[in-house]
């Protein structure tokens, strides 16, 4: 173990202040500790004031940033604030932030992941403020000129394509289009073994009005050549590390030119809000959220498999032949998860509801969606899976829109009851009890939801 | 450059990260949408020995609150490691370091008793 007296940075300023600029600001780092400087550091710091970096070097000499008095209470001496106010929050933590419903639950601000409990998925369609959040690196600032963001078709073209959003509204025919957009982790937390990632459980997908034009247009007019296979998608937020390409995923170019994906620049009637890819973004749906890169700046078509950060390995991927839950992987043994699973979940009441004592039914809401596919049917139990009634389940406004449903269930006397739905795809697949095809990253969780109620 | 003086460098550049999207959000309402994250501690998360050094190594990157939502057995965690060092630029770490940062993650945050119902946890039991 390394001597371990830490010191406060305050100290070090207080004891000799050009010393500690010199080992604060001076970068020198060893090799061993370069990630704590080099990479996350002021590379970080660099993205998040835009690209260049005069910062560091303009700071005068000796002198502690302003910041530093404002983390202390007034009056008081550094060394005696106390331990910040951000404890660990106990229970869920709420989202705080403008535009964004605080009941969303946040899993992790560095990166940015928020998801929806699944009874506030009770609207039709998913307001903005509602949607969840799914960062994979920096949250980019807004950009203020969105018709001049640029993006580039390129690879195998005919025509490289450099679009600004201002000439992509121009040039093509706007659609709109209800859309599932889900996590692909979502569902994770069912996983037994616990599975590593964000630990999701249904609330990482919402279906909101997305506006745009059709990818296939715009590929049209690059004029795809023969030879290409897949593509990989590229956005302009930074990696943690401050340094290179955060997340960049594709396709197989029979996915990519379904005349349902679209470049999007509108969600819910609205200009597409920073925080979820604005100003443009792709919207790939049915699979995996990841392959619907936001802040788009690159769609390069490729004459072979895509091995962009999170293609390969175990990283949106699953077991071919199952794996005992919990042991090392066979990466040979995976591919790529497509196809979004079949998932039912109920949006009204919210779990841990009270109904009043001699309550005999509830009203059930709910909505059902299934990656590329329909939803066939959807089913309610009010005892553990032994009976079960069918809901009504409404048809989707367009393909890849979910599927809402309605039921009522009787209830035989007061007390404990769980409300279990299970939704069954076109194809006839229907949920499992228990998430099942345990993989490292937790891919593919799509066990019956349950929500329990007390009534009296 | 000494480890502690390291821990002191990463906090101060994560606090100036604060500082200048604070200033940038004055200065523009456009900003405003840029997330910032709340600063996390050590101290938030269980003791035990090496918790500083696993807190200083992840939180280059991420979180450490996506660290703490994490239950795994040793090799797990050693395995977890080689993936953060080959898919997400994780810079290698010295055996002592490594087996310091192991030794924490492997008592703090073990492998989780099966929850029975998959994750589910009924909302009414008295805790």
């Amino acid at each position: 173990m390394p001597e371990r007296i830490e010191r406060s940075i305050e100290e070090l300023y207080r004891d000799d202040p050009a010393k500690a600029d010199a080992e604060v600001f001076g970068r020198e780092t060893g090799p061993s500790r370069r990630g704590f400087l080099n990479g996350a550091g002021l590379a970080a710091m660099g993205a998040a004031v835009g690209g260049a970096i005069p910062f560091a070097a303009n700071m005068p000499g000796g002198m502690i940033p302003a910041a530093m008095a404002q983390s202390s209470p007034a009056g008081m001496p550094p060394s005696a604030s106390p331990a910040p106010a951000s404890a660990a929050p106990k229970g869920p933590q709420y989202l705080k932030f403008p535009g964004k419903s605080d009941k969303l639950v946040v899993l992790g601000e560095r990166p940015l992941v928020a998801e929806t409990p699944e009874n506030l998925l009770d609207d039709d369609t998913t307001p903005t403020d509602k949607l969840f959040v799914r960062n994979n690196g920096q949250t980019p600032e807004e950009n203020k000129e969105p018709d001049k963001w640029k993006f580039v078709v390129d690879g195998e073209v005919n025509n490289k394509l450099e679009l600004t959003l201002g000439e992509l509204k121009a040039k093509y025919k706007p659609v709109t289009r209800r859309l599932v957009l889900e996590c692909g982790g979502n569902g994770r937390s069912f996983f037994t073994p616990q599975a590593r990632g964000n630990q999701w459980t249904n609330g990482g997908a919402g279906c909101s009005e997305w506006t745009g034009v059709r990818l296939a247009d715009v590929l049209k007019a690059a004029g795809v050549k023969s030879s290409a296979v897949f593509s990989g998608h590229y956005g302009a937020d930074p990696h943690l590390s401050g340094t290179g390409v955060t997340l960049s995923r594709g396709v197989p170019i029979k996915k990519l030119m379904d005349e349902n994906n679209l470049i999007v620049w509108q969600l819910n009637g609205q200009p597409l809000p920073n925080i979820h890819g604005g100003p443009v973004r792709l919207m790939i749906p049915g699979w995996p959220g990841s392959v619907s890169a936001k802040w788009l700046n690159r769609i390069w078509i490729r004459d072979k498999i895509h091995d962009g950060p999170g293609m390969g390995a175990t990283s949106y991927r699953v077991a071919i032949k199952p794996m005992v839950p919990g042991d090392k992987p066979d990466e040979k043994n995976f591919r790529d998860l497509e196809s979004m699973p079949i998932r039912s979940i109920i949006t009204s009441p919210a779990n841990g509801t009270k109904l009043p004592a001699g309550t005999k039914e509830v009203k059930l809401r709910g909505a059902a969606w299934a990656g590329d596919l329909t939803v066939r049917q959807v089913d309610v139990s009010t005892d553990f899976g032994a009976t079960w009634t069918s809901a009504k389940v409404e048809k989707p406004k367009n393909k890849y829109d979910w599927q809402r449903w309605t039921a009522t269930v009787k209830l035989p006397s007061d007390g404990y009851f769980e409300i279990w739905t299970r939704g069954t795809d076109a194809k006839g697949t229907m949920q499992p009890h228990i998430a099942g095809n345990w993989n490292p990253q937790g891919y593919g969780g799509n066990p019956m939801h349950r929500v329990a109620v007390l009534v009296g | 450059m000494t480890y502690s003086h390291a821990i002191a460098a990463a906090r101060l550049a994560r606090l100036l990260l604060f500082v200048t999207i604070g200033i940038a959000l004055s200065a523009s309402v456009a900003v405003a949408q840029t997330f910032t994250p709340r600063d996390e501690s050590p101290e938030e998360f269980p003791a035990g020995a090496g918790r500083d050094e696993t807190f200083y190594t992840c939180t280059a990157c991420h979180g450490f609150k996506l660290v703490a939502a994490q239950g795994m057995n040793r090799r797990q965690w050693d395995d977890s490691i080689n993936w953060m060092m080959e898919k997400h630029r994780m810079p290698p770490l010295e055996a002592k370091e490594r087996d310091a940062v192991l030794n924490y993650l492997e008592a703090a945050f073990p492998p989780r008793a099966p929850a029975g119902g998959g994750g589910f946890q009924n909302p009414f039991m008295k805790r």
